[in-house]
């Protein structure tokens, strides 16, 4: 049997000792025993410490590093920590002990927080040189053992950029540990400066390697806000070769494009070099065209030529440049294309296609509503208009404002402005028409004839339809503002400039709106207050101070609300930049501008998360005496916590119960906000009890908050969905329900609908970033409970759950891939059926609708034939097309088929055609056949991804070739009413804008 | 033998000799050097090494630092007797089973308690005494200590007093001169909390002094707060403790209606 000590009494006993052969003895003895006896020895450290502190003795790091265990074991971490500095060399960071473990640990906090004081303070920091060996030897250790990720970590955390960048050329696999870095910087570091100085070396990292990832450096550079080193980047990949390099120029330039900051893009636009030898075509044709286009006519005969798209433009180049050398020509054409995916149009007019072949909104909701709406009551009614741009928003689909031609006259006023601001909605993104479109009830020049309100909610809609792309119609929209004096006109003419110019810092534009906004009229001003902010989003300019300062002057509350949002949106993004701004108006007197605060610090910490920022708001949540600041100060929460929905429910759950039912609202907004088109358990869960709450504009807000969130989910994964829609039905049928939750039900379904079932709300790009307009786009949306018509700045948030494969023409070609996972958990939701009818209609309607559909279908058979026939004589094509039309009607029957089959068990799997319907949660289960044509250029599951086709010799099918506004094939019963022009549309290939109708009263 | 083992003996030899003779600055030096010797054998505490000379070497060990407590006992010096001690008790405790049980075993243990009792350590008394066995505390030099306790504990200081007669060892009568000391101390604790002032006779008397100025010498060295007036030993109170503290009834009031009101704001 071994023995053991019993106590340590002896040891302890030596160290008193005169001989300092048996004071070393003890001292290395105890340190071997420490973990057992460190309670005996704890009594005796003032005896261990002096031997550390006489310099005479020889073993002082061997006292001190026992010294520094019994600190561990006593729970003295930062005692510990000081004399484990002082043991030196004999501290071993590789040693796999708990001490040695919690000491690194508490040792790399110490001094990552010493070095983040000396940064945020601008000193030089003052660092134990012996803390900052240990950590040094910590991190060479970590690289030396190919524990990368933990060596990135820790570097970052201290603020030691040379040691990242060892790290990061040091391992093995450098785009995995370059791709790991940036989500890393993006998600754990928080002050925005030093996130910068993280991106410009990964950058730097990028660019030194041997074939570097350009998609990932170009998302760096973006937001490091550098358009010149990206513009390099795209040139050199167009300028290449080969077709790949072209390839993957576009897709880096979808990829930007998703983040939705246009004075970005157009900055990159700006800075490509033109081709030697500039074709004569211009290079932006639509912005050209709508300033030409001075009479509707004129601008029809344009639309045509606009219709084949990209394929009009991406013609002409070739065309003109027979006589240039063929390099330049490839560079030209590939410019051409390059830039048309920058200005957002090329995206936008492919999102607008999809959108409008894969309508499926129910007309039957809507049906629904407009007959239990009374009459009388012009909120329900302006609700059910709102409903039906939320849900057709981009599809261009208006039938059913064209059916209710009578009911829609009831619409006075202000309900005019925003019923004609909701076809802006409705035809969001259609660049090219969108003017001719709106022309008749644009403001005439000359004849005044037109009501005010339709004018103004016309110019309203034309921000919305080029809303972030607006280069072409500014220059109309501010004509239109300098033009007028009619305070109606003049709001919305600010708020489509506002929108049309969204984040570009325009300084012209801004100076119109500012003597807008000093003619101190109400209504005009609080658009001017919010445009302006619109324009300035996130420049963080001197600007906010002029506007603060105005805010003060007025007598307005309005003008003061339109002022403190613009502000607050000059601030988007900014982080600490914003903190000065933000105390100065959170200390404010007056409630409105505090209101304002808050919207400031939701936007300018939106999406990070920021402890502190979650601080102040909650503080304000429960401290501040105004319920309007309160609500907003919840309801802010939700956009500071996009990022990280999953936390919002737990955050705001108490709030959800405060007795103040404006923080009830706001909570319920809050997590209408951060867990949009998630369909989050605990969100529904925390939003359920609210939709039957007590007081009527607390259910208005969950209810549409509930609509948010549960956006695209189908009832087969949570069946909760289906209770809800049924919930929305019984809200909307009741006769005693309050006005206000009516309202609430009614805008519910139609954002549950929205975008013709096709679209989602997300606040971050796949890339993580946020997303400036959809932030935005909701940001202003919340602000409906004072002003209805900016409802509709919600269809800025709506994104396409689609993907779209492209190749390289930039076309859509047909190919299928899989989604790995039953049909049903993804499909569209069932169409309702009347049911309060007998059944014996319900029947017939069901026939009705296929056979309806199938009528369409021949119908629209019919028209392709034709105009393929009139196509064959232009083109070589003929027998591809031919095909690509049958191939359609297949299509179709594989989309109905799940349905109809009922019996079947239900496949696992589902093959999908390109484009199609991703929505979010099944991203997930999407993968490319192995054998396709295709290969997407990278691995992503939605959005746009562009194809490198491997038999580029087989004749290629395209789908997506219907351009949108042929209203006659989503219909339904519409499609006899609209015969006439349906037939007309289906001669020539692009049909003219619809008929305007006008209201009646 | 091991050349070193036989050093170590050889040494000890000398020392114990030394210690015989009363060499006492001999002593400290050789034992010195044993103890820097000591610390060469991996067999002795606290590593216990299973080498084949332990057993020899662990005797050798004990043998040393027993000696080194009868020295520290000789030379009068307290510390280097604790620290003697400490150092041999692993010995005791841990090596006992293994070794054949030595000569000096309960005298020393005895006279560590005793010395825990002249130091007045009564905690650290009642946790030696409870590490010992129940055979071990019949052992008369552990029960003369166990029972000096009980009468310094019931205040029978005369009992205490006359134990220094029938001392079971010459070494313990050291501790027990240095005991009428702690004893003295003790009385004079009492008389200070029992009395305000006694007569100098009494007072006398009572601290066992056989004359006024080995008292008045007491008093200037370890009571110099004592006067002495008019023939009478004042002893100056323990200064009133200070009143007790008053309830901050005022504070907490507001203290408790703030946090109410806070509490009424969050929810």
């Amino acid at each position: 049997m071994a023995m053991t000590v019993s106590s340590a009494g002896g040891l302890l006993a030596m160290l008193n000792e005169n001989h300092p052969t048996l004071k070393l003895h003890a001292l290395t003895n105890l340190n071997a025993f420490v973990d057992y006896f460190w309670p005996e020895i704890s009594t005796s450290v003032p005896i261990i410490e002096s031997l550390y502190e006489d310099e005479e003795f020889d073993q002082r790091q061997l006292a001190a590093l026992l010294v520094s265990k019994v600190f561990y074991y006593l729970g003295e971490l930062n005692d510990s920590l000081s004399y484990a500095l002082g043991a030196g060399p004999l501290f071993d960071v590789s040693e796999d002990s708990d001490y040695v473990h919690t000491l690194l640990a508490k040792a790399i906090d110490e001094y990552a927080s010493l070095k983040t004081k000396a940064a945020e303070s601008n000193k030089a920091a003052d660092i134990d040189p012996r803390l900052e060996a240990i950590v040094e030897r910590m991190l060479d250790k970590c690289i030396l053992d190919g524990r990368y990720q933990q060596a990135i970590g820790m570097a970052i955390e201290c603020r030691r950029l040379d040691k990242l960048e060892e790290a990061i050329t040091k391992s093995d696999n450098v785009h995995a540990t370059l791709s790991y870095c940036s989500n890393v910087s993006h998600l754990f570091v928080n002050r925005r400066e030093y996130r910068h100085e993280v991106l410009g070396l990964l950058v730097d990292v990028f660019k030194k390697l041997p074939s570097p990832d350009y998609l990932s450096i170009c998302q760096c550079l973006m937001f490091l806000d550098e358009p010149v080193g990206v513009a390099g980047i795209l040139e050199k990949l167009i300028r290449s070769e080969k077709e790949d390099d072209a390839l993957l120029a576009f897709q880096i330039a979808f990829d930007l494009i998703e983040n939705e900051h246009q004075a970005f893009l157009l900055n990159v636009r700006d800075r490509l070099t033109q081709p030697k030898y500039l074709p004569a075509e211009p290079v932006q044709p639509v912005s050209t065209e709508t300033e030409s286009a001075q009479d509707a006519n004129a601008a029809t005969t344009e639309d045509v030529q606009m219709a084949d798209g990209t394929q009009a433009v991406s013609e002409a180049v070739p065309a003109s440049v027979p006589v240039v050398d063929p390099k330049e020509a490839t560079y030209a054409e590939r410019l051409t294309k390059l830039k048309g995916i920058l200005s957002g149009e090329t995206s936008i007019q492919l999102t607008l296609q999809f959108l409008y072949s894969h309508n499926k909104s129910d007309l039957l909701i809507l049906k629904t509503i407009k007959q239990s709406v009374e009459m009388r009551n012009s909120v329900c009614h302006s609700a059910t208009i709102y409903a039906n741009a939320i849900m057709h928003a981009g599809t261009t689909v208006d039938t059913f404002l064209r059916e209710n031609l009578d009911w829609l006259s009831r619409a006075t006023n202000w309900a005019k402005f925003s019923a004609t601001a909701g076809l802006g909605v409705i035809h969001r993104g259609h660049l090219q028409q969108g003017r001719s479109l709106m022309a008749p009830y644009l403001p005439q020049s000359g004849s005044g004839g037109g009501s005010p309100y339709s004018e103004g909610g016309a110019l309203y809609a034309l921000g919305l339809i080029h809303a972030n792309h607006g280069e072409g119609i500014k220059q109309f929209l501010r004509q239109s503002l300098s033009s007028t004096n009619v305070e109606v006109i003049q709001h919305g003419a600010c708020l489509g400039l506002g929108l049309a110019a969204l984040g570009t810092a325009d300084e012209d534009v801004f100076d119109d709106i500012k003597n807008v906004l000093y003619t101190d009229s109400a209504v005009a001003g609080e658009a001017a207050g919010i445009s302006m902010g619109l324009l300035m989003v996130g420049t963080a300019s001197e600007k906010a101070t002029e506007m603060l300062a105005y805010a003060h002057e007025t007598q307005h509350e309005k003008i003061i609300r339109g002022l403190a949002l613009g502000i607050a949106l000059t601030v988007y993004g900014r982080e600490e930049g914003a903190d000065t701004l933000i105390e100065q108006m959170t200390r404010d007197q007056d409630p409105i501008i505090r209101y304002g605060g808050m919207y400031a610090l939701a936007l300018a910490y939106s999406g990070t998360a920021n402890n502190k920022a979650i601080r102040q708001l909650l503080h304000f949540a429960v401290s501040d005496v105004s319920d309007d600041v309160r609500r907003t100060a919840v309801l802010a929460l939700g956009f500071v916590l996009y990022s990280e929905p999953e936390q919002t429910p737990r955050i705001v759950s108490l709030l959800s119960e405060s007795y103040n039912p404006h923080v009830r609202y706001g909570a319920a907004l809050a997590v209408g906000i951060s867990c949009a088109g998630t369909g989050m358990s605990e969100a529904i869960s925390l939003l359920e009890p609210l939709t039957s709450d007590v007081v009527d504009f607390v259910r208005q807000g969950a209810l549409i908050a509930m609509a948010m969130v549960m956006v695209q989910i189908s009832e087969a994964s949570d069946s909760r969905v289906g209770a809800f829609r049924r919930q929305l039905e019984k809200i909307i049928l009741d006769k005693h329900e309050d006005t206000m939750s009516k309202m609430g039900a009614i805008l519910a379904s139609g954002i549950l609908d929205a975008g013709g079932r096709n679209v989602t709300i997300k606040l971050l790009s796949k890339t993580r970033h946020d997303k400036i307009t959809a932030v935005v786009g909701l940001a202003v949306f919340s602000q409906f409970w004072y002003w209805y018509p900016l409802i509709y700045f919600i269809s800025l948030a709506f994104s396409p759950t689609a993907l779209i494969g492209l190749n390289y023409e930039l076309k859509v070609p047909r190919f299928e891939f899989l989604s790995q996972a039953k049909p049903s958990l993804f499909e569209y939701p069932r169409p309702t059926t009347v049911a309060t009818t007998t059944s014996a209609v319900k029947l017939p309607t069901a026939v009705l609708s296929t056979s309806v559909k199938a009528k369409a279908r021949a119908s629209k058979k019919e028209a392709d034939q034709k105009e393929k026939a009139e196509k064959s004589s232009a083109t070589e094509s003929t027998s591809g097309k031919g095909k690509s039309s049958g191939d359609k009607d297949e299509d179709s029957m594989q989309v109905d088929s799940p349905v109809e089959k009922k019996a079947e068990p239900e496949p696992s799997f589902e093959i999908l055609i390109n484009p199609a319907r991703v929505v979010p949660a099944q991203e997930k289960f999407i993968k490319f056949l192995e054998d396709s044509r295709y290969i997407p250029v990278k691995s992503a599951a939605s959005g746009f991804v562009l194809l490198k086709d491997l038999r580029p010799s087989e004749p290629e099918f395209l789908s997506l070739i219907d351009a949108p506004s042929s209203t006659a094939s989503t219909g339904g019963a519409s499609a006899t009413a609209q015969q006439g022009s349906a037939a007309s549309m289906a001669v020539d290939e692009e049909p003219q804008p619809p008929q305007a109708f006008e209201y009646t009263s | 033998m091991d050349p070193k083992l036989s050093e170590v003996s050889q040494l000890c030899e000398l020392f114990k000799a030394a210690l015989v003779r009363n060499d006492f600055d001999k002593c400290a030096t050789l034992l010195s050097q044993l103890k820097v010797l000591l610390t060469a054998f991996r067999s002795l505490p606290p590593l216990f090494e299973a080498t084949p000379s332990a057993i020899h070497e662990l005797t050798v060990a004990r043998d040393i630092y027993e000696h080194a407590v009868i020295l520290s006992v000789k030379t009068e010096d307290q510390d280097a007797f604790e620290r003697d001690f400490f150092q041999l008790k692993p010995y005791y405790t841990d090596a006992g089973d293994r070794l054949p049980q030595s000569q000096q075993e309960f005298p020393i243990l005895g006279l560590n308690l005793l010395r825990l009792l002249v130091q007045n350590r009564i905690a650290e008394f009642h946790t030696e005494l409870e590490l010992l066995s129940a055979s071990a505390l019949e052992n008369p030099c552990i029960n003369h200590a166990v029972e000096l306790e009980q009468s310094f504990m019931e205040g029978a200081y005369n009992r205490v007093l006359t134990a220094r007669q029938k001392v079971p060892h010459e070494t313990y009568v050291y501790f027990m001169d240095l005991l009428a000391k702690t004893v003295r101390d003790e009385i004079a604790g009492c008389s200070e909390k029992a009395y305000d002032s006694l007569s100098i006779n009494d007072a006398r008397q009572m601290l066992m002094f056989s004359s006024d100025q080995e008292l008045s010498g007491y008093i200037n060295e370890e009571h110099p707060e004592w006067e002495i007036k008019n023939g009478h030993v004042i002893f100056q109170k323990a200064k009133e403790s200070a009143p007790c503290k008053e309830i901050p009834s005022l504070q907490l009031i507001t203290q408790t209606l703030s946090y109410a009101r806070e509490l009424e704001r969050i929810v």
